[in-house]
């Protein structure tokens, strides 16, 4: 029995010292700000999420989203390193301190909010309905898409407007299945970003038959750090400097969201 | 000379007494038939010869040397276990053949384990061996490819790898067809010499009856009955003797 | 950029299924490497003479195989970094960093952790039927020629054993590619990972689901490739009769 629970200490240990942070202190419990300084790299969460955070062609991650990381980690003085996570799990991966943000074109909702120590809001998004394009004629007002049956993210700002409007829905994974289940049919409708569906839907895209029509709302992103970090705050300042020297708007022209960015 | 001096054994199983206070000896050279009827204990005590079991009470002296004592068995190392039970060799009922080797490799295997000789001296021996219970054309074949006789043939050349002091027979032939049970009584009482002392578990009477030197009869854990075969077989003092001897010749 | 045409599409994702197959590989053969020797150290802690330790051994046995992979692998890579450290931290006074890292070896090593205690339970198992499955006169013709425990297991038993569980083996060795799948939900990009990113969009295609029932081609060809080495060791083995 002693063999076996040191051949799993054992094992444990090894797997710590291939990660290669086995058991490194870190001298009196440091700020956040410091933590990050010490390592040397912030560590961005993000999913694969046009135009705000994606590849390109040399596999290197670029976006709007992005961009505004990498110039802020070099403002702290430390590299941005960017680890796609399963959304669902954004929470566990701060705390856990297997990521220290999420900035990937995040929803502020009372939820969020909640969890995470969020920067002010620095880009609108709205919640819009997707159609065919064929029948976008038909469903131009909130009241017109009563009778669609919807497709919407679980836990997402969009269920909670299909719930608020009185839509039937049905839940799906994510705003990408919400959008597979239009085009093949399986449901008339979702409610996805108004960014996603500027990216992702209408000619020239992978779903050129589909469109969009309603804003049922409007809302904003925020970048979520630990609760209590003091990143939180200097990031907030980063983005009124940013703003303030048109660095800000530059990029965001470059990834055609200037329209959405907030400039007061 | 005696090879060997079994005293006082007993064994249980809870409550149940298997062997009661079991006591013989036996001359080098002589070959011992054990009989009884199932359940007698017979097995159970060539299963204590060979370390198989541990007695609860006795002690066995082989060589004038006492290889196992009831007393101080729990002291007993593996190492010394594995080293006292090669004094005796042991044929099963059921072979128990090695099936993944063939022939020379079942009888190659625990010498060469027990690293007993050279690789070369090894195989010569061996396959004196198998040549001595006639199967040296089979020498290639695994043991799927052999009959039940020629299965124990190759398992009695096995046990003579090792050179044991006092070679058992746990009812070789009972799991073999009829036709087959001549052959590997014959290979037997072949080994029969001088210098091999062997103890022969069996329900055959005719070949206890001419082969043995001493004969044992075993009824409900303790002998009944022991002498040699003419007086056991000839002229059976004890009433469950007489009964054993004429149910079994009934059966023929 | 948008990629529309099938393709154009197709060097895109071929090249992202290879990425992602290479991470669905290796966990493979990180697991078959850690869990079919931990499988047998296991396997014999449950059939130890000592009554603690085969409770203990059943017990451990028992959970990881009663309870959901996805979930044990939640555990593995968020427990130690959400509640060991804070706890140690409020005990010790000082910031520690046990956490898995969240880079992709990080996440790579917990779900190796994960898939190997996983799978060795569930090999033990195997092990142990193979094992007491081998008759008992094997185990004692071994002993009256005088050979030791561990010469008894690896000359005698052991391909005997083998012999009795490459069909069950097999069978849960080819569960496992497929099980690789799981590790996604620590975001270890394994193929399916790869695939699913073209329905969400990503490298200029969205909303394409063929790339993720492409992955199932590449699967079939692994699990193909291991039912032929299964079949040729099984034919290997036919020389003898268990």
């Amino acid at each position: 029995m002693k063999k076996w629970i040191a051949s799993a200490i054992a094992v444990w240990m090894l797997a710590l010292s291939l990660t290669g942070c086995g058991g490194k202190e870190v001298a009196q419990a440091t700020s956040d700000m410091e933590y990050v300084k010490g390592k040397g790299t912030l560590v961005v969460g993000i999913t694969d999420f046009a135009p705000m955070d994606y590849k390109d062609a040399q596999g290197e991650w670029i976006g709007f989203d992005a961009d505004l990381a990498k110039a802020f980690a070099e403002s702290l003085g430390v590299e941005a390193e960017f680890v796609e996570i399963d959304w669902d799990n954004k929470v566990p991966e701060l705390d856990g301190k297997t990521i220290d943000c999420v900035w990937n074109g995040m929803t502020l909702t009372d939820e969020v909010r909640s969890a995470m120590s969020c920067t002010n809001a620095y880009c609108n998004n709205a919640q819009v309905v997707i159609v065919p394009a064929d029948q976008a004629a038909n469903y131009q007002t909130a009241e017109n898409c009563k009778e669609l049956n919807f497709a919407v993210e679980a836990g997402s700002a969009g269920k909670a407007q299909a719930d608020a409007n009185g839509f039937s829905y049905t839940e799906v994974k994510d705003q990408a299945t919400a959008l597979m289940e239009v085009a093949a049919g399986t449901c008339d409708a979702a409610i996805i970003d108004s960014l996603m569906a500027a990216a992702m839907v209408g000619e020239g895209t992978g779903y050129a038959d589909l469109t969009y029509t309603v804003a049922l709302n409007s809302e904003e992103y925020g970048v979520g750090f630990r609760k209590g970090s003091d990143l939180t705050e200097a990031l907030n300042t980063f983005f009124a400097d940013a703003l303030a020297d048109g660095t800000m708007m530059k990029l965001a022209e470059t990834y055609g969201v200037q329209a959405a960015v907030i400039s007061e | 000379m005696i090879a060997l001096e079994v005293r006082n054994i007993q064994k249980n199983y809870g409550k149940t007494e298997v062997l009661k206070d079991i006591s013989f000896s036996l001359e080098k050279g002589q070959v011992l038939a054990i009989i009884g009827s199932s359940g007698s204990g017979k097995t159970t005590l060539l299963r204590c010869l060979n370390f198989l079991e541990t007695p609860q009470e006795g002690s066995i002296v082989v060589n004038g040397k006492t290889i196992f004592d009831a007393a101080s068995a729990s002291q007993l190392t593996d190492e010394q276990i594995r080293e006292n039970r090669l004094h005796f060799g042991l044929v099963f009922q059921s072979f128990n053949l090695f099936p993944q080797y063939n022939v020379l490799q079942n009888v190659t295997l625990a010498p060469t384990l027990l690293k007993l000789g050279t690789a070369q001296e090894i195989q010569e021996k061996a396959k004196k061996l198998i040549a001595q219970v006639g199967l040296s054309e089979r020498i290639q074949a695994y043991p799927c490819q052999l009959s039940g006789g020629q299965q124990q043939r190759v398992a009695i050349a096995r046990a003579l790898a090792l050179n044991p002091d006092i070679l058992c027979f746990d009812e070789p032939t009972s799991a073999l067809d009829p036709e087959l049970t001549g052959e590997v009584l014959k290979v037997i009482k072949g080994l029969k010499s001088k210098d091999s002392t062997m103890i022969v578990v069996t329900h055959e009477m005719e070949f206890a009856r001419h082969v043995a030197d001493k004969v044992i009869f075993m009824a409900d854990g303790i002998i009944e009955e022991m002498g040699t075969p003419e007086q056991v077989f000839g002229n059976p003092q004890k009433e469950k003797t007489k009964a054993f001897l004429q149910k079994s010749l009934e059966e023929f | 950029m948008e990629l529309t045409t099938f393709s154009q599409q197709f060097p895109v994702v071929i090249q992202a299924l290879n990425v992602g197959f290479v991470q669905t590989l290796k966990l493979f053969f990180v697991t078959l490497l850690g869990a079919l020797p931990l499988g047998l150290v296991i396997s014999f802690g449950s059939m130890s003479r000592f009554r603690g330790l085969r409770g203990v051994v059943k017990t451990i046995v028992w959970i990881v195989r009663g309870s959901p992979l996805m979930i044990q692998l939640m555990i593995i890579y968020y427990f130690p970094g959400l509640v060991l450290q804070p706890f140690l931290e409020q005990v010790l006074g000082y910031s520690v960093n046990i956490g898995w890292g969240g880079g992709e070896s990080g996440r790579f090593t917990a779900a190796a952790v994960a898939f190997i205690f996983n799978y060795a339970c569930y090999f033990s198992e195997i092990y142990r039927g193979g094992i007491q499955g081998v008759p008992i006169g094997q185990q004692e013709a071994g002993q009256v020629l005088g050979l030791s425990k561990s010469q008894i297991f690896f000359k005698i038993t052991l391909l005997q054993m083998v012999k009795r569980i490459i069909p069950p083996m097999a069978n849960e060795i080819i569960t496992l590619v497929k099980d690789t799948s799981l590790a996604r939900i620590i975001a270890l990009q394994e193929i399916i990972w790869a695939g699913q990113a073209f329905m969400k969009g990503s490298q200029g295609i969205s909303g394409q689901l063929w790339p993720l029932f492409f992955t199932a081609v590449y699967y079939l060809a692994f699990n193909g490739i291991l039912t032929v080495l299964f079949a040729w060791l099984e034919q290997k083995l036919d020389y003898f009769k268990v």
